[in-house]
């Protein structure tokens, strides 16, 4: 018995064909490529003077009903009586191209320009706003948080730092930016929109001090753009 | 017609053994097939339909700050970069929507912090969109 020729010439073929295709794909699949890291960032910066892109305001315990959203300068106070805090918002919605709703924020900080430090080692609690208010609006009496003092809970802050002059604490120059304000989260539940953005509020740990404990920092009214108050958010549109 | 299914079904010995060889050799064809792409390593990036993600050095939280002269940025600190970017190459493109300007430096072998000088000044603005791309290391 004998297998036509013709039909054996195709086994072999084909045989042969199958072999070489894959070593020819062995060859050129044999792929290395580079790391590669992409970020971007958005970076909203209180400038100039009149820009809606930042607002801020300090509001003051010891001037219940008077608005400060004009003012150079802002303070996050602790002090019997006169505790002041400070509220600013960051306009996300500026950002160009526009931060996508599935981006992943990885860093979010917030920078301030310290121009004065509280003599003892202070702790700044950020809490994210859950209502409107606005720059030129907002007191002490009218402010989201309400008047009562040590509200809302420390617990519930977004992040914290310290500042002051004595040596160990986290932000002990004075006229530099202040480190450790991260809302990370907080600007990530912006973007995907599962919390709005009115801003953060700024206020002493323990409120109610004894004596006056100040931490002085540059606003937006100042119109320095070395000083301005800037948000920082870095993030990926691929995890 | 019997005839005939017989010799398709049975064609004795020699034809069987033929058979056999073009059969194995066929399946050792596929096997090889299945054995090559079980050992293809993809590094990265897209071939044809398919893809696969990309390695990355870090995925962590990048600070930056922009440097200024005046109300203009003139380079770009990139800090909080581990020591898994070391050596990587640090591109920076900082746009502040009228204007853009970009530089690149080498991440320091440790990590850490690195500053990228931008080719040209650019005017700060309230908003500002700046690229990172680390390549390598």
């Amino acid at each position: 018995m004998s297998i036509p020729r013709g039909r054996l010439t195709l086994i072999v073929g084909a045989v042969v064909c199958a072999l070489a295709v894959q070593a020819g794909l062995a060859a050129g699949l044999n792929l290395a490529s580079q790391a590669l890291t992409p970020y971007r960032t958005c970076v909203i910066t209180a400038t100039t003077a009149a820009t809606t892109a930042v607002i801020d305001a300090s509001v003051r315990q010891g001037s219940a009903t008077s608005n400060f959203g004009t003012q150079t300068t802002n303070n996050v106070a602790t002090q019997s009586g006169q505790n002041r805090r400070l509220y600013v918002r960051y306009d996300l919605s500026l950002c160009t191209p526009a931060i996508p709703a599935t981006a992943t924020v990885r860093l979010a900080t917030i920078r301030m320009f310290a121009t004065g430090l509280p003599t003892t080692c202070r702790t700044v609690d950020v809490f994210r706003v859950t209502a409107t208010w606005t720059e030129a609006g907002i007191t002490w009496n009218n402010q989201p948080f309400g008047t009562a003092i040590n509200n809302p809970a420390s617990g519930s802050a977004s992040d914290t730092f310290d500042i002051g002059t004595p040596v160990g604490c986290q932000n002990v120059t004075v006229n530099a930016f202040i480190v450790g304000a991260t809302v990370t989260s907080d600007v990530a539940a912006f973007v995907a929109g599962t919390a709005t953005n009115f801003g953060w509020m700024l206020r002493d740990d323990v409120e109610g001090s004894a004596s006056a404990l100040t931490s002085t920092f540059s606003a937006k009214n100042l119109g320095t753009a070395a000083q301005a108050p800037q948000l920082v958010v870095t993030y990926v549109t691929v995890p | 017609m019997a005839d005939g299914r017989r010799r398709i079904l049975s064609s004795g010995p020699g034809m069987s053994s033929i058979r056999s060889v073009a059969v194995a050799a066929l399946l050792t064809a596929l096997g090889a097939t299945t054995a090559f792409s079980a050992s293809l390593a993809f590094g990265g990036g897209s071939l044809g339909m398919a893809s696969t993600n990309t390695p990355r050095c870090t995925s962590a939280g990048l600070g930056l700050i922009q440097n200024l002269s005046g109300s203009n940025v003139i380079s770009v600190t990139v800090n909080s970069l581990p020591s898994a970017c070391g050596n990587a190459t640090l591109q920076v493109t900082l746009n502040n929507l009228t204007t853009s300007s970009g530089g690149s430096a080498t991440v320091p072998a440790a990590g850490g912090s690195v500053t990228v000088t931008l080719a040209a000044a650019v005017a700060m603005a309230a908003t500002e969109e700046i690229d990172l791309v680390l390549t390598g290391p």
